[in-house]
C-alpha cells in the first residue's frame, strides 16, 4: 500500500517535473522566438534606413535639384485666412453641432448635468434591454455611477484588470460609454483620444454608443482641434485619435443608406451644460 | 478579373458595358447623386474656389519638397515605433508584405479599402501563399466574393444590384438571404465581426500621412478601417509615396475637400489618425505596425512639367462622377485599377507604357469637366492631350489616321487641289447618293453611317456659287430703297454716338 502510494507520488512528481520542464522549455522557446523576431525587425530596419537614403536621393534627382535638408518655407499652411476668423458663439456652436449630428442619423440630447446623463442612459438601457455596458476608465464616467443606475446590466470598465480580453468584451457590449475629448460644430464631429484607460474599441464595437460631450468643449472649426494635435507634437500624441461624426454607414448596396454596417448604428451625443 | 474587363480595347469593353443596361443606369444614377451631393456640399461650405486653390497650393508645395517631407515622415513614424519600408516597385512591396505575413505565420488578413492594394494585386499574392484575405468594406467584400474588380474608386460595387448581391451573399450564408439592404448589411456585419477578431494581420491604405508627427490618416464611413487598425495584432499600411501632407493643420483643408468631393458629405463618419502601434499599457491597437512606402511608377511623374501635378491627386473620384464618358461606360471599361479621367492619365503614367493603354486617352471628349470637379485643380483634360501627343510622337498613332491627315494637309494647302477634290467628290458621290442622303456603309463610310446618315455634297459648293452670290448682293444693295438706306445709316450713327469710346471692329 505504502509502496503503491509512493509509486503514485513519484509518478505525480514526474509528471509535475515534466510539466515544469515543458513550461520552462516553452518559455525559453518563446523567449528565443522573441529574440529572433526582434533581430528580424532590426534587420528590416537597417535595410529600410539604407533604402531611405537612396529613395530620397532618387526623388531629388528626379526633381533635378540637390536634396532639401532644411524645412522649406510653407506659405500655404492650413486653411485660408478668411476661414480662421470664423467663430460662432457658444450657443450657436451647440445648435450647429446638434443640427449636423442629427442630419446624418445621430441622436442628440441636451442635459443639464451628469445626474441627468445617468438617468438618460438608464432609461435607454431599460428601453433597449441592454445587458452589457462598457465604459472608459475616466473620472467623469466613474462619477455617473452606472453600476447602481443599471441594476439589470453588467457594467465593466475598460482595461481595469489584465485578465480580461477587452476587445472581446467590447464586441459583446450593447452600450459603449465614452467622453468626448474635443468637438467641432461646423462638421458635427467629436474626437476621442486613446490611452490605457480609453480603448479605441469602446467607441467602435458596441451596438449603441453614448458620447458625453461637455458643451464648453465644442469649438467652431475642425481646424481648432487639429491645430492642437500639431501643438501637442509627435511625442505626446496617443496611438489613436478618432474623429467621429455620426453612426457607421454605407451606401454600397444600390446607393441605399444602411446604418450600423460595422461600427455602432445608434449614436447619442449627450451634450452636458 | 470579371468578364467585363477581359475585352482588349476600351471600345470593346465599353460596348460590353453599354449593353449591360443595369450597369449603365446604376452608374448614371450613382454618379449623378454623388455629383449633386458634391455641388450641395461645396456650396454649403462656401468659398469653394478658395479652398480648391489652397488644396492645390498645399499639394504642390509638398510634392515640390517631397524628399524633405517624406524623409521627415519616415523618421517620425520610426520614432513612433513603426517599421517603415520602402518599395521601388509593386512587386517589392508585395514581397515585403509576404515576408511579414510569413514571419507572423498569418492565416487571415483583414483589409480595408485601398486602391494601392488593388494596384499591387496584393490579394492574389496573399491567396497564392494560402492566406485568407478578406476585404471588409461592404462594397469591396461583395465584389471580392463575386470575383470581380472595383468599378468606382468610392463605390466599388456600383455595378451590382441587390438581387445579385443577395445571391452572392447567400452562398456564404448557406441559406437564401432576402434581397433587402438591411438584411444583407446585417449579415455582413455579423460575418465580418468574427473575422476582425480572429485575423492575424490588418491591412490598410493611407489617405494622408502627416510628415511632422509620423501619423497616418484614414477617412471612412463604415468603421471597418478602424476595426482593421484596432483589433489584429499586426498592422500593415500600404502608402503611395505622394500621400504626404506637412501637418495636421493642412489636414483641415484636405478634410474639407476630400469628403465633399467624394460623396458630398460634410465629413466622413470616421477620420482616424494613427500614430504608431499601441502604447505599452493600451489594451487594443496593433502591437506591431508596418508602413510600406511605395513608388511603383509615381516618381516618373516628378520633374515632368506635364504630369507632375498628377501626384497632387487625393483619390476622391469627383472626376469620375463629372465625366460624361465614365457616366456612360462605367469603370471596368478603362481596364486598369484607376478608372475615369484620373485613370486614363494615371494608368499609362504609372506604367510608363503609353502604347499598351493608348486607347484610354481617347476615351474622353476633352470637355474639361474633370478639371472643374477636381478639388486640387489637376488639369486632367490637358494631360489627356499631352498623352495623345506622346503617343503619336512615339509612333503609336493610327497609321491610317496619320496618312489621312497628311493627305488632308496636302489637299487643303492649295486652292487648286481643294477645288479639284470638291469636284471629284461631287462626281464620285453620284454612285452612293439616294434622295440627297448617303446611306452606304462601304469602306470608310461604315463607322459614321452605321448610326447616322451622311448628307450629300451640294451640287454647287459655296466657292462655286460665290461669284453669283457676290453679284446678287451688290445688285441687291443698289436696289435698296432710299428711305430704308437712310434709316440704316441713321441707326449706325446713333450707335456710334452712344458708345463713343468703344470704336473699332466689335460686333456691337
Amino acid at each position: 500500500m505504502a509502496d503503491a502510494e509512493r509509486e503514485r507520488l513519484r509518478q505525480t512528481d514526474d509528471i509535475q517535473h515534466t510539466e515544469a520542464a515543458q513550461i520552462e522549455s516553452a518559455q525559453t522557446e518563446s523567449a528565443g522566438k522573441e529574440a529572433a523576431h526582434r533581430q528580424w525587425l532590426k534587420r528590416l530596419e537597417e535595410q529600410s534606413r539604407a533604402k531611405q537614403e537612396a529613395f530620397m536621393a532618387g526623388i531629388a534627382g528626379r526633381l533635378k535639384r540637390p536634396r532639401v535638408m532644411e524645412a522649406p518655407v510653407h506659405p500655404f499652411r492650413g486653411a485660408p485666412d478668411f476661414w480662421r476668423g470664423f467663430e460662432l458663439f457658444p450657443e450657436e456652436r451647440v445648435a450647429r453641432f446638434s443640427e449636423h449630428w442629427r442630419s446624418v442619423g445621430g441622436h442628440v440630447a441636451r442635459l443639464p448635468d451628469l445626474g441627468a446623463v445617468r438617468s438618460f442612459i438608464a432609461e435607454k438601457a431599460a428601453e433597449m434591454g441592454a445587458k452589457i455596458v462598457l465604459r472608459q476608465n475616466e473620472p467623469e464616467l466613474a462619477a455617473l455611477g452606472l453600476e447602481e443606475a443599471l441594476p439589470d446590466a453588467e457594467v465593466s470598465v475598460w482595461n481595469e484588470d489584465g485578465g480580461t480580453d477587452w476587445k472581446a468584451r467590447a464586441a459583446e457590449a450593447d452600450f459603449g460609454v465614452v467622453m468626448a475629448d474635443h468637438a467641432a460644430a461646423h462638421t458635427g464631429t467629436v474626437a476621442v483620444l486613446s490611452s490605457k484607460d480609453k480603448g479605441r474599441s469602446v467607441s467602435l464595437l458596441p451596438t449603441a454608443l453614448f458620447i458625453i460631450l461637455p458643451a464648453e468643449r465644442i469649438r467652431t472649426r475642425l481646424g481648432e482641434v487639429l491645430t492642437e494635435l500639431d501643438q501637442a507634437g509627435r511625442e505626446r500624441l496617443p496611438a489613436g485619435v478618432h474623429f467621429i461624426s455620426g453612426p457607421s454607414r454605407s451606401s454600397d448596396i444600390e446607393n441605399d443608406l444602411t446604418i450600423g454596417v460595422h461600427g455602432p448604428g445608434i449614436v447619442y451625443a449627450l451634450i452636458v451644460g | 478579373m470579371s468578364a467585363k474587363a477581359e475585352a482588349r480595347t476600351v471600345k470593346a469593353r465599353a460596348e460590353l458595358a453599354l449593353n449591360d443596361d443595369f450597369l449603365r443606369k446604376a452608374v448614371k444614377f450613382t454618379t449623378e447623386r454623388l455629383r449633386s451631393g458634391k455641388k450641395n456640399a461645396s456650396s454649403e461650405q462656401g468659398n469653394w474656389e478658395d479652398w480648391r486653390e489652397r488644396g492645390r497650393q498645399i499639394r504642390l508645395h509638398t510634392i515640390a519638397n517631397l524628399d524633405y517631407y517624406l524623409n521627415l515622415f519616415a523618421n517620425n513614424a520610426r520614432a513612433n515605433g513603426v517599421q517603415v519600408h520602402f518599395a521601388d516597385t509593386g512587386a517589392e512591396a508585395v514581397q515585403i508584405a509576404m515576408e511579414i505575413a510569413e514571419r507572423k505565420r498569418a492565416k487571415t488578413v483583414v483589409k480595408s479599402k485601398s486602391m494601392v492594394s488593388e494596384e499591387l494585386h496584393m490579394n492574389s499574392a496573399l491567396e497564392r501563399m494560402g492566406i485568407e484575405t478578406i476585404e471588409t468594406d461592404l462594397g469591396e467584400y461583395i465584389i471580392q466574393l463575386a470575383g470581380e474588380t472595383p468599378s468606382h474608386i468610392i463605390i466599388p460595387a456600383i455595378h451590382k444590384n441587390r438581387y445579385q448581391i443577395a445571391d452572392v451573399l447567400s452562398k456564404v450564408a448557406g441559406e437564401q438571404l432576402e434581397a433587402d439592404t438591411t438584411v444583407l448589411a446585417g449579415f455582413v456585419r455579423k460575418k465580418l465581426r468574427e473575422n476582425f477578431l480572429e485575423a492575424d494581420i490588418g491591412m490598410t491604405g493611407c489617405n494622408f500621412a502627416i510628415a511632422e508627427t509620423g501619423s497616418m490618416v484614414l477617412f471612412e464611413n463604415e468603421g471597418n478601417a478602424r476595426m482593421v487598425t484596432t483589433l489584429p495584432k499586426t498592422q500593415i499600411t500600404l502608402m503611395g509615396m505622394e500621400r504626404i501632407i506637412p501637418s495636421f493643420e493642412d489636414l483641415e483643408v484636405m478634410a474639407t475637400l476630400l469628403p465633399r468631393s467624394a460623396t458630398g458629405q460634410r465629413i466622413t463618419m470616421y477620420m482616424s489618425a494613427i500614430t504608431g502601434p499601441r502604447r505599452e499599457a493600451d489594451a487594443d491597437g496593433p502591437e506591431e505596425m508596418h508602413i510600406i512606402i511605395i513608388d511603383n511608377g509615381r516618381s516618373l511623374q516628378l520633374g515632368d512639367p506635364e504630369f507632375q501635378e498628377l501626384l497632387n491627386c487625393i483619390r476622391c473620384g469627383a472626376c469620375l462622377n463629372a465625366c460624361p464618358v465614365y457616366r456612360h461606360i462605367g469603370g471596368h471599361a478603362y481596364g486598369g485599377t484607376y478608372s475615369g479621367p484620373i485613370g486614363a492619365v494615371l494608368t499609362p503614367a504609372l506604367n510608363k507604357n503609353v502604347a499598351e493603354w493608348d486607347d484610354i486617352a481617347n476615351a474622353s471628349s476633352l470637355c474639361g469637366a474633370c478639371y472643374e470637379a477636381c478639388p486640387v485643380k489637376i488639369p486632367l483634360h490637358e494631360m489627356l492631350v499631352y498623352l495623345r501627343r506622346r503617343k503619336v510622337e512615339q509612333g503609336h498613332g493610327n497609321k491610317a489616321e496619320n496618312a489621312g491627315m497628311k493627305g488632308f494637309g496636302t489637299v487643303m494647302r492649295s486652292a487648286k487641289r481643294y477645288s479639284a477634290a470638291v469636284r471629284m467628290g461631287q462626281l464620285g458621290q453620284k454612285l452612293v447618293v439616294r434622295g440627297g442622303e448617303i446611306r452606304s456603309k462601304l469602306g470608310p463610310l461604315k463607322g459614321w453611317n452605321s448610326v447616322r446618315v451622311l448628307p450629300s455634297l451640294p451640287k454647287q459648293s459655296f466657292r462655286q456659287r460665290f461669284k453669283t452670290l457676290d453679284e446678287e448682293i451688290r445688285a441687291g444693295l443698289q436696289e435698296m430703297s432710299p428711305d430704308v438706306r437712310s434709316r440704316m445709316e441713321e441707326a449706325l450713327k446713333r450707335q456710334r454716338d452712344e458708345k463713343p469710346e468703344q470704336g473699332g471692329h466689335g460686333h456691337g
